[in-house]
C-alpha cells in the first residue's frame, strides 16, 4: 500500500491481481450485468488509486476494504437502476466461472476460506439464508424483502440477527476468511 | 438514561442490528438506529460482531474471472493514459491496421444520420478482413460505422470463435444520464437488446463483449439508452456493424 500510495502502477497491478477477480465476482453477483460490475471494480480500484494514501491499514485488509466499496456501489448501481430492471437475462456464458487452479498458498487458503463461508450460508435455515442473501447481494431492505416474502418485518429482521449469529458461530473469526 | 441503563437496555433493542450491517433497514431507521448505538453498548457491540460476519460474505459469491482487459483498463485510466493502441491486446492490433478502407454507408446508417440529426456521419466501412495468425482460429475484423459528432472515432467488432466483441477508440462519452447499449438487428425483426451496456474511458477507449450467436444477424447497433438500458432502442444508432454472412 505504501507503494500505491506513491502511485507506482506495478503495485496497483499485483494488487488488482490479487483481488480483482473477489471483486468482480461480488459485483456481478449483484448486479448481475458484466458491465455494470466491470463499472463498479474500475470504480472500486480507482478510488483505492486515489485514496491510497489515506488507506488505514489499522481499519482492515485492503481486501476488506475494497469489496466493501465494490458491495456499497454495486447496491447503488442496483437500487439507481443502472441495471436493467424487468430483464432477468443474466450475461451467463460470457465469460467463464473461476477455475480453481492451483496457486500460491495464500491464493489457496482463500478459496477454502471461501467455501467455508459458502458452505455455512447454504447450511443455515432456508428462511434465515433467504432474507439474508435478499439483503446483502439484493440490495433489499427489510420492508421490502417482507413484502416480497409475505412476512411481518419483524420475523424478517429476527431471521436476519439469527442467521448472522449462526453465521458468526460458525465461521469462528470470519475475518480468517477475508483477510 | 445513565450509564447503567445505557450498558444493559432493557428492551430488545438489538433487534434491528442484523438488518443494520445488512444495510436492510431503512435510511431513517439506520439513522435512529446510529443514535441508539451511540447509548446502547450492547447494541454497539453486537453490531461490531455482526460486522465481522458481513465482511466475509462477499467470498459467498460464486468466483468469475473478469476480462483480462478490465486490468488493462483499471491500470490505463488509474495513470490517466490513453488506453487506444496501448490497450488492445496485441494479438489484435496487428490485425486491425490490415484492413483497406472503402467510404461507403451503409442505408441503416444513412438513415439514422437523417432521422436522429447528428450533426456529422463518420463513415469507414470496410470489408470484413479474415486474419489468422499461424494455426489459430481465424479472428474476423469488421469494421464498424461510427455516426457522431468528433473526427477520429472508430470501433472494430472481433469475431471469434464463438465469442465477439466490440472495440471503440476515440469514441465520446454518452450523454449525462444515458449509456452505451449494444443491439443485435435481424432482417425484419425488432433491434434485438443485449445485456452489453458500456461507457467508455477519458480517452474514449472502450470494449464490450457482443453475447449471444451472431448467425442471422445483419447488423450490430450501439444507442446511447437511459442507464438501465432499454428494451427497445430510443435513440439512433452511434454505430453500426454490418455484417455479411
Amino acid at each position: 500500500m505504501v507503494l500505491l500510495a506513491g502511485g507506482q502502477a506495478r503495485a496497483f497491478e499485483i494488487v488488482f491481481e490479487r483481488h480483482g477477480g473477489a471483486a468482480f465476482s461480488l459485483a456481478y453477483t449483484i448486479s448481475g450485468r458484466r458491465g455494470v460490475a466491470e463499472d463498479v471494480v474500475l470504480e472500486a480500484f480507482l478510488s483505492l488509486w486515489c485514496t491510497g494514501a489515506r488507506y488505514d491499514r489499522a481499519r482492515g485488509s485492503v481486501r476488506s476494504w475494497l469489496l466493501t466499496v465494490v458491495h456499497n456501489r454495486a447496491i447503488d448501481a442496483l437500487r439507481s437502476g443502472a441495471v436493467h430492471e424487468g430483464r432477468h437475462v443474466r450475461d451467463e456464458g460470457c465469460f467463464e466461472r473461476m477455475e480453481a487452479p492451483g496457486g500460491t498458498e495464500v491464493e489457496v487458503a482463500r478459496r477454502e476460506g471461501a467455501r467455508e463461508v459458502r458452505d455455512a450460508l447454504d447450511e443455515l435455515p432456508t428462511g434465515q439464508r433467504n432474507v439474508i442473501e435478499l439483503a446483502y447481494f439484493g440490495g433489499c431492505t427489510h420492508t421490502e424483502i417482507a413484502a416480497m416474502l409475505s412476512l411481518p418485518v419483524g420475523t424478517v429482521k429476527g431471521r436476519m440477527r439469527l442467521g448472522l449469529t449462526r453465521l458468526r458461530i460458525a465461521f469462528g473469526d470470519p475475518a480468517d476468511a477475508i483477510a | 438514561m445513565n450509564d447503567l441503563d445505557a450498558m444493559f437496555d432493557p428492551r430488545d433493542c438489538g433487534a434491528d442490528a442484523g438488518a443494520y450491517v445488512l444495510g436492510a433497514l431503512e435510511s431513517d431507521e439506520a439513522e435512529a438506529f446510529r443514535g441508539h448505538m451511540a447509548e446502547c453498548v450492547v447494541c454497539s457491540d453486537e453490531v461490531a460482531t455482526l460486522q465481522a460476519v458481513t465482511g466475509a460474505l462477499p467470498m459467498a459469491a460464486p468466483q468469475r474471472r473478469p476480462a483480462t482487459a478490465l486490468k488493462r483498463r483499471a491500470l490505463s485510466r488509474a495513470l490517466g493514459e490513453g488506453e487506444s493502441a496501448a490497450d488492445i491486446p496485441d494479438r489484435h492490433r496487428l490485425r486491425i491496421s490490415l484492413p483497406v478502407l472503402t467510404r461507403s454507408i451503409p442505408s441503416a446508417a444513412r438513415g439514422a444520420v437523417a432521422a436522429g440529426g447528428f450533426l456529422a456521419a463518420v463513415a469507414l466501412t470496410v470489408g470484413a478482413v479474415q486474419l489468422s495468425k499461424g494455426s489459430a482460429s481465424p479472428m474476423r475484423i469488421v469494421p464498424a460505422v461510427v455516426i457522431n459528432e468528433g473526427q477520429s472515432a472508430s470501433a472494430v467488432l472481433q469475431i471469434g470463435s464463438g465469442q465477439a466483441q466490440l472495440v471503440v477508440s476515440h469514441m465520446p462519452a454518452p450523454p449525462t444520464g444515458t449509456i452505451y447499449e449494444v443491439w443485435l438487428e435481424r432482417p425484419g425483426k425488432p433491434p434485438q437488446p443485449t445485456s452489453s451496456l458500456f461507457s467508455v474511458t477519458s480517452s474514449g477507449a472502450g470494449d464490450v463483449d457482443v453475447p449471444g450467436t451472431l448467425t442471422g444477424v445483419s447488423e450490430v447497433r450501439v444507442t446511447p439508452e437511459p442507464l438501465g438500458g432499454s428494451l427497445a432502442p430510443t435513440h439512433s444508432p452511434v454505430i453500426v456493424v454490418a455484417l455479411t454472412s
